[in-house]
């Protein structure tokens, strides 16, 4: 194109780009801005929103499967069996109850909320809920204890399954000695309820 | 001492100190900048001497222009931080004269002149107006002389950097 | 020193002192206004909300990056030439103090009425190119130095459309001493120069393309003067990191942020005094007065600055040719132009 005219042409659109450009930052400046006023206004989580884990310890069977299914291993599970006669009480979803939890430790600052601790449990007793705001000056707060028995439970828990291992084990050594099938020495497994 | 001394003699010490730098130091950017307190403290004194046209079209032309110009110089020159300057006596028979020469010339030239004092208050507002009436009627040829070396100058870097296009 | 006639005090040492310490005054408090004014006007271009916590509306957050700014640590880089690293803020805010003394706030308020007001300004703000200069050169850091360069080279083309521009204002009004200027433009927002000042109505409308158009080059002129977007190369983030201030930090860093912002206003204030009618009130006599003066004068010089600050958040940066062919080859010979047209038709 010629010179002169491609040099007015620049100038023509420099100025007018210039100016639609302008044009638009002003009346952004009067849209109402799309900050959301975090702690004092705060976003509807969706409904299905992983969050903070939570363990209904009353339901917990014991079963171990979070622990086993979690990707980063931050649910510490140990577990003491009961005798025949102690009666550990039924789930809320009609389980039996076989097992003492003394320890249900979950170290959230490991969590990475995939979930995956959720399904396989059998009662349901695992949960992420929607709390997000739990931030910690000391890491070691972070460790959570769902467990609620204390340490003389925990102690009386722990000498009576000994005592019934004991004995188990001399039932079983005379069995051994009697040429008899021993019985079953541990309760069965608990089976896995259907999915929910 | 009134306020007018004690500026003079301030205005005088920066340039005279800030001189001594630009003539001594080895290293050259410290002495472009030492030029810029020399010049500003002259643009001072000529404020003290109500030639405030002088004053601002000094610090104009000598700080804003020649000064960047000589510091443009200097940090682009590679190496230039590099170059041991050196300060120590050379020659001694030559410069010798010619100092006393020149010297000679000024102070000569400082007490034969008949210097002019103005009995009334110059009037300041009319510095400006006064200057440029001056330059476009009395002195018009030599500012016009002036003005067509400047052209010329223009004109030969505009040549210099150019040149490699004709080949 | 007009202000002591007016209030009535001996002229002294002390009191030529704090009469020349309220620009100072007005400075650190305008900064504080603009540090705020711009994050908001960021904010809300960009549909966000900038401070809200500090204060109603985060009003004390100025103060709190000051107070920061404060109390960091003044570190001199271990390569750095520590003289000229400890002397360059104070060149380049006292290159822009010294532009303060000459710019006439209210009728009744000018640091020093010289008789050569603009042009006192335009030599005092080559002051703050050898700052920068030095600045960028003693911090011995590329980025420093080539931002230092850029600024240099920037600034002294862009005084010439400056130059041209206040030229043509001169060529109208007659005086370079901007107190004077404005009082020839006093009368109403009709006599502002950039609507041909106080010409017969014939020659008005002649010049009046004119005018507007020099008013135009002058404002873009002085972006590029104070190095704001689109007009940032020496700063620019994205290549120099900070440019010649990359290595300062704390007080000396404040000193040039101060000063950049201080230009902002000067190169307003300029462009007001020349151009908008200075601290003359829009509607002739009515609201006027000293203290509506500097209220005019203010309001007018701010509605500049926010004009910048509007237009650094629209637009990308210019590359290095391009700010050079804006200047030589667009606003220069439009100048030109303009020198050449408003000559003509002050003659006829």
């Amino acid at each position: 194109m010629d010179p002169v005219r491609t040099y007015f042409r620049n100038i023509w659109l420099a100025l007018s780009s210039i100016a639609i450009g302008m044009r638009i930052t002003m009346k952004h400046l009067f849209v109402p801005s799309v900050t959301v006023q975090y702690p004092d206004v705060k976003l509807k989580l969706p409904e299905r929103a992983r969050n903070r884990l939570y363990v209904n310890i009353d339901d917990c069977i014991g079963c171990d499967q979070c622990s086993m299914a979690c990707p980063v291993d931050c649910i510490t599970i140990e577990t003491i069996k009961s005798t025949p006669d102690q009666d550990l009480g039924v789930t809320s979803t009609g389980h039996k109850k076989r097992l003492h939890v003394p320890k249900f430790d979950i170290d959230i600052a490991k969590c990475c909320y995939c979930g995956l601790c959720v399904y396989p449990c059998p009662t349901e007793c695992i949960v992420m809920t929607d709390v997000y705001e739990f931030s910690e000056f000391d890491r070691n707060n972070l460790i959570y204890n769902f467990s609620v028995m204390t340490p003389a439970e925990v102690e009386t828990a722990r000498v009576k399954a000994k005592k019934a291992e004991e004995e188990a084990a001399a039932k079983k050594a005379a069995a051994a000695a009697a040429p008899k099938p021993a019985p079953p020495a541990s309760p069965p497994p608990v089976p896995p309820t259907e999915p929910t | 001492m009134d306020l007018y001394a004690i500026i003079f003699y301030l205005f005088a010490v920066i340039t005279l100190g800030s001189a001594t730098i630009v003539v001594f130091s080895k290293n050259v950017v410290y002495s472009a900048f030492a030029l810029l307190f020399a010049l500003f403290g002259v643009a001072g004194l000529y404020v003290l001497l109500m030639a405030d046209f002088l004053a601002i079209t000094q610090l104009l032309v000598y700080v804003g222009g020649i000064l960047v110009l000589v510091l443009f110089g200097v940090m682009l020159t590679t190496k230039v931080f590099d170059v041991q300057m050196k300060t120590k006596t050379i020659q001694m028979v030559p410069a010798v004269a010619i100092l006393g020469l020149l010297s000679g010339t000024i102070v000569g030239v400082f007490w034969s002149t008949d210097w002019y004092i103005s009995e009334n208050p110059i009037d300041v507002a009319k510095t400006a107006p006064q200057i440029g009436n001056m330059l476009l009627t009395t002195y018009l040829l030599p500012f016009e002389i002036a003005s067509v070396v400047l052209l010329v100058a223009l004109i030969g870097a505009a040549m210099i950097a150019r040149r490699e296009r004709k080949g | 020193m007009e202000l002591l006639q007016h209030i009535g005090l001996e002229q002294n040492l002390l009191t030529i002192v704090l009469v020349s310490a309220l620009p100072l005054v007005f400075i650190l408090l305008y900064a504080l206004v603009t540090l705020y004014l711009e994050m908001k006007v960021s904010a809300h271009i960009q549909d966000r909300l900038a401070y809200m916590r500090t204060g109603w509306h985060g009003v004390l957050q100025p103060f709190a990056d000051i107070l920061k700014l404060l109390q960091k640590e003044d570190t001199v880089p271990a390569a750095a030439d520590r003289f000229l690293f400890k002397l360059a803020p104070f060149v380049v805010f006292a290159g822009t103090y010294a532009g303060f003394a000459a710019i006439p706030f209210s009728s009744a308020y000018i640091g020093s009425n010289i008789n050569l007001g603009v042009f006192f300004i335009i030599a005092a703000s080559s002051l703050v190119v050898i700052g920068i200069l030095m600045g960028g050169w003693a911090s011995n850091n590329k980025w420093s130095i080539f931002g230092a360069i850029r600024s240099a080279a920037q600034m002294v083309s862009y005084e010439i459309p400056t130059a041209l521009a206040i030229l043509i204002a001169v060529m109208i009004t007659g005086s370079l001493n901007l107190q004077e200027v404005t009082q020839y433009q006093s009368g109403g927002i009709q006599n502002w120069v950039v609507f041909g000042g106080s010409l017969p109505l014939t020659q008005k409308l002649l010049i009046l393309p004119f005018t507007l158009l020099t008013f135009f080059i002058l404002f873009i002129a002085s972006i590029a003067e104070v190095n704001r977007t689109p007009f940032d190369l020496p700063e620019a983030e994205s290549e120099l990191v900070q440019g010649f201030n990359t290595e300062y930090s704390g007080m000396r860093f404040a000193m040039f942020y101060l000063a950049e912002y201080a230009n902002m206003f000067l190169v307003s204030a300029v462009a007001v005094s020349l151009f908008l009618g200075g601290w003359s009130s829009p509607f002739g006599e009515a609201l006027s007065g000293p203290l509506w003066d500097l209220f005019w004068f203010v309001a007018k010089g701010m509605f500049l600055v926010f004009v910048q600050i509007w237009i650094r958040w629209t637009l990308p940066r210019l590359r290095v040719d391009q700010l050079m062919y804006t200047s030589w080859k667009v606003l220069t010979p439009f100048l030109f132009l303009c020198v050449f047209a408003v000559g003509l038709i002050l003659v006829l």
